[in-house]
């Protein structure tokens, strides 16, 4: 087990590294500087120059990554070039509109993908299982950007129950303020979210239905329905927690559109507006924070699965 | 194939949202609105579209910079309304010597900045001659000619070295900002002006919130606490504004009237803007700098269709818009006829071309869809590369690596550009040149303007470029909100007098 830990650890070192790498080296290629933004429409090519070379990045591109892996040792992820904050305090400050948005979304997901993906595998055939996996294929095919308008149109303009975009001024200092602004796009995402899940829920109990332990059971007097409950189950939520991990991925990218959608001041649409802005170091910290994060997340799932699943435990 | 999802996704959405309104029609009579009094103690929402990325007025450029900042929290000595006229601001009074060369401006007594600390008139000659002196600031060629800054008692006196007929203006801008002299607040995320409303919190990728200036030297703000809200997509402003999140709409496309006037609590309003849809021509070489087919160009394209898809704005023949002095009517010099635009092209040898237009990626895609049929419709292939701002300044602007270029230029008074021929427009004509130089010399206003205006016929006649429209300034404003302005609000957007009712 620990030797186990120690690889995946590395490998997850090697990971970053490898994205720092292809992080700083794809930010060079885009086309566009900071300068010429900064200098604007009406700048002298000897304006901009002045720009580039006080913000330092006329440097050879070797020395300007060696210092950004230099900051990173002392937990440095990089400063602003417009703002002159650091990334680290940007991100703590976004990640309390990101961080809880992700939570809920993944939330709901789980809440409405695994009973009902268990349900429709276990009605299959049937009207209401038909109709379960049908709902889910189409909900899943819906863009994002689309369900979170309807709902925004039903339940902000029409309803008034919820705010229709924006997040609290006050922050969590009246946490239902707070709360209220993001359930709507965490309903987005989680619906969404969901809906892919659903399916992956309900094709993995139906194979869970088929295994030989199951048919053991059920021959041993349970009714198939109690033996999938009761033996099957488990392996389709060791399946499931694997695919979360996965899912985290898909809720960044989902957070990244929502944020633009609902206007709310979080991680994703701080990205978008940076890398318009070309503001290379600061884009390269958070890339790198959510590759890392993501990275992570992987990590703690196979250890996780390691520890909670019998069979793998015994193979090591 | 991106774009096809992408189309096919907004008719999707399209077709759900007027599913979902025709439910709602009906109930659409506004109600009728009793306005009250003005509440002092009343926050206003507005909603912007582009957010600065630092709020450095003396160096980062950007209108959105200015259209906040500049008369609400900044000052300079002399001010511009609306309507663009000059006002006092810092300075009561001005006076300007027979021949130009001289302006002196009193300053006014007592004013103090946001920090407490008081106006001198020392603060006044170190802001301007930084200025001046310091090439990264924005603005700076701008105050080149002025030789001497100085002041005695609270007058101040700026000679040139020779006359300047737009100095006046300039220092209504970035130009002419009045900051404390060796003021330590760090100007990238605070600020410390002189004006009506203080800048209580700036908080990135959301909102800033301007509160009231108790100890400003003028009237008082009618609302205590401005917030601007930065919303970039018109759908989700829209939204935001039935759900009665903001007060207050910029930047909006006036085909969503219908929706944001439907349930009586908003107007839209149309005001006119120094905004220039500018499609430029390089015309250093190859096709583009023989000037029949530029003529062309303009001759295929419908601008009065332009106007009509965006349901706002006004044709403009010229470089020069109807709110800045030099404007004439030029639309004679090439009026929409497809088939002379066919006979010209034939005439330059030019027929099959293949061009490519290089478009900032924020823009609707109204324009260039317009612009792909029009010019097809004559034989002229036009590929749209659509990119993001950043990337359109380095290749267009400042690599002037482009066949055909659109951007909304916004500046008021930016003739300048046109006598400029290391300008990314690559226009070279000395005749233009001269005339310009001889309307910044005069020193009678209407003789600057008639300059102006003759220099302003002969690059439309060049066909230097096409106007594709003058913008509007669309505005959907509260039912219960007054005092809040309608002109080239994207360029300045002065909130003193904006106040809320309970009504």
């Amino acid at each position: 087990m620990i030797r186990y830990t120690l690889t995946r650890l590395a490998l997850l070192l090697l990971g970053l590294l490898v994205a720092s790498v292809l992080i700083f080296v794809t930010l060079r290629v885009l086309p566009g500087d900071i300068a010429s933004l900064i200098a604007g429409v009406g700048s002298s090519t000897e304006q901009q120059d002045a720009i580039r070379e006080r913000l330092g990045l006329d440097r050879p591109l070797p020395a300007q990554y060696l210092e950004w892996i230099g900051g990173l040792f002392r937990g440095d992820l990089g400063t602003s070039l417009l703002t002159g904050t650091s990334v680290v305090d940007e991100l703590a400050q976004k990640a309390e509109v990101t961080v809880p948005l992700g939570i809920l979304s993944l939330l709901i997901a789980v809440v409405i993908s695994v009973p009902l993906g268990v349900l429709s595998a276990m009605r299959r055939g049937r009207a209401d299982g038909t109709a379960l996996s049908v709902g889910a294929q189409a909900l899943a095919a819906v863009p994002v950007v689309w369900a979170g308008m309807m709902l925004v149109v039903v339940f902000a303009v029409w309803l008034g129950w919820l705010p229709a975009q924006g997040f609290p001024r006050s922050g969590w200092n009246d946490p239902w303020a707070a709360l209220r602004s993001l359930i709507l796009p965490a309903l987005t995402i989680g619906i969404v979210e969901g809906a892919m899940l659903l399916r992956f829920v309900r094709s993995a109990t139906l194979q869970a239905v088929g295994q030989d332990f199951v048919r053991t059971a059920a021959a041993k007097g349970l009714t198939r329905d109690q033996a999938l409950i009761r033996h099957g189950l488990p392996v389709v939520g060791l399946s499931v927690i694997t695919v979360l991990g996965l899912q985290v991925a898909g809720i960044i990218v989902g957070a990244v559109v929502i944020e633009q959608l609902f206007s709310l001041p979080g991680i994703g649409r701080m990205l978008v507006a940076d890398v318009a802005a070309r503001d290379l170091p600061k884009v390269q910290g958070e890339l790198l924070a959510l590759t890392g994060f993501v990275l992570i997340v992987g990590f703690v799932v196979d250890l996780v699965h390691r520890v909670i699943d019998p069979r793998q435990r015994e193979a090591s | 194939m991106l774009r096809r999802t992408t189309l096919a996704t907004a008719a999707f959405l399209a077709a759900g949202l007027l599913a979902l309104t025709a439910c709602t029609g009906g109930g659409g009579e506004p109600a009728p609105t009793t306005v009250g009094e003005p509440d002092p103690d009343a926050s206003v929402a507005i909603r912007l579209v582009l957010e600065p990325g630092n709020l450095d007025i003396r160096e980062t450029a950007g209108s959105a910079l200015d259209q906040v900042l500049v008369d609400n929290i900044y000052q300079g000595l002399v001010a511009r309304t609306p309507e663009q006229d000059i006002v006092p601001a810092l300075a009561s009074d001005w006076t300007v010597s027979p021949d130009g060369l001289t302006y002196t401006f009193t300053l006014r007594e007592g004013v103090t900045f946001h920090d407490g600390q008081p106006l001198t008139p020392q603060d006044v000659v170190w802001s301007l001659t930084t200025r001046r002196d310091t090439p990264a600031w924005r603005d700076s060629a701008r105050l080149a000619n002025v030789t001497s800054i100085t002041a005695e008692g609270q007058d101040i006196s700026l000679t040139l070295s020779a006359p300047d007929s737009t100095l006046l203006w300039n220092l209504t801008g970035r130009a002419g900002i009045v900051l404390k002299e060796g003021d330590a607040v760090d100007y990238k995320t605070k600020a410390n002006g002189t004006g009506p409303f203080m800048l209580a919190d700036w908080r990135q990728g959301d909102s800033i919130t301007f509160t009231r200036n108790d100890a400003y030297w003028g009237d008082p703000t009618a609302a205590a606490e401005v917030v601007f809200d930065y919303i970039p997509d018109n759908q989700a402003a829209l939204n935001a504004a039935l759900a009665g999140e903001v007060d207050v709409l910029t930047g909006f496309d006036a085909n969503l009237q219908e929706q944001v006037e439907a349930n009586g609590d908003f107007a839209l309003e149309l005001g006119q803007s120094t905004d220039k849809g500018t499609l430029a021509f390089n015309q250093t070489s190859g096709p583009l700098a023989d000037k029949r087919v530029r003529q062309a160009i303009r001759q295929a394209i419908d601008h009065d269709a332009i106007i009509e898809a965006l349901a706002s704005g006004q044709t403009q023949y010229g470089p020069i818009p109807e709110l800045d002095p030099g404007y004439e009517d030029l639309s004679d010099v090439a009026p929409y006829d497809p088939e002379a635009a066919r006979e010209l092209l034939a005439e330059a040898d030019a027929e099959d071309l293949e061009l490519t237009l290089t478009i900032p990626s924020f823009y609707s895609t109204t324009i260039p869809q317009i612009l792909v049929s029009d010019l097809d419709e004559v034989g002229i292939t036009l590929d749209v590369n659509s990119v993001d701002f950043t990337t359109w300044l380095t290749d267009v602007y400042t690599n002037k690596d482009y066949e055909l270029s659109f951007v909304l230029h916004t500046e008021a008074r930016d003739f300048e550009n046109w006598a400029d021929p290391d300008y990314y427009f690559t226009y070279d004509n000395p005749e233009v040149q001269d005339l310009y130089t001889q309307s910044l010399a005069a020193t009678d206003e209407a003789e600057a303007a008639d300059l102006l205006q003759q220099a302003g016929r002969l690059v439309a006649e060049d066909h230097a470029a096409d106007w594709l429209y003058n913008g509007a300034s669309v505005i959907a404003v509260g039912t219960n909100i007054t005092g809040m302005p309608s002109i080239n609000v994207n360029e300045r957007l002065n909130v003193v007098e904006i106040a809320k009712s309970n009504g």
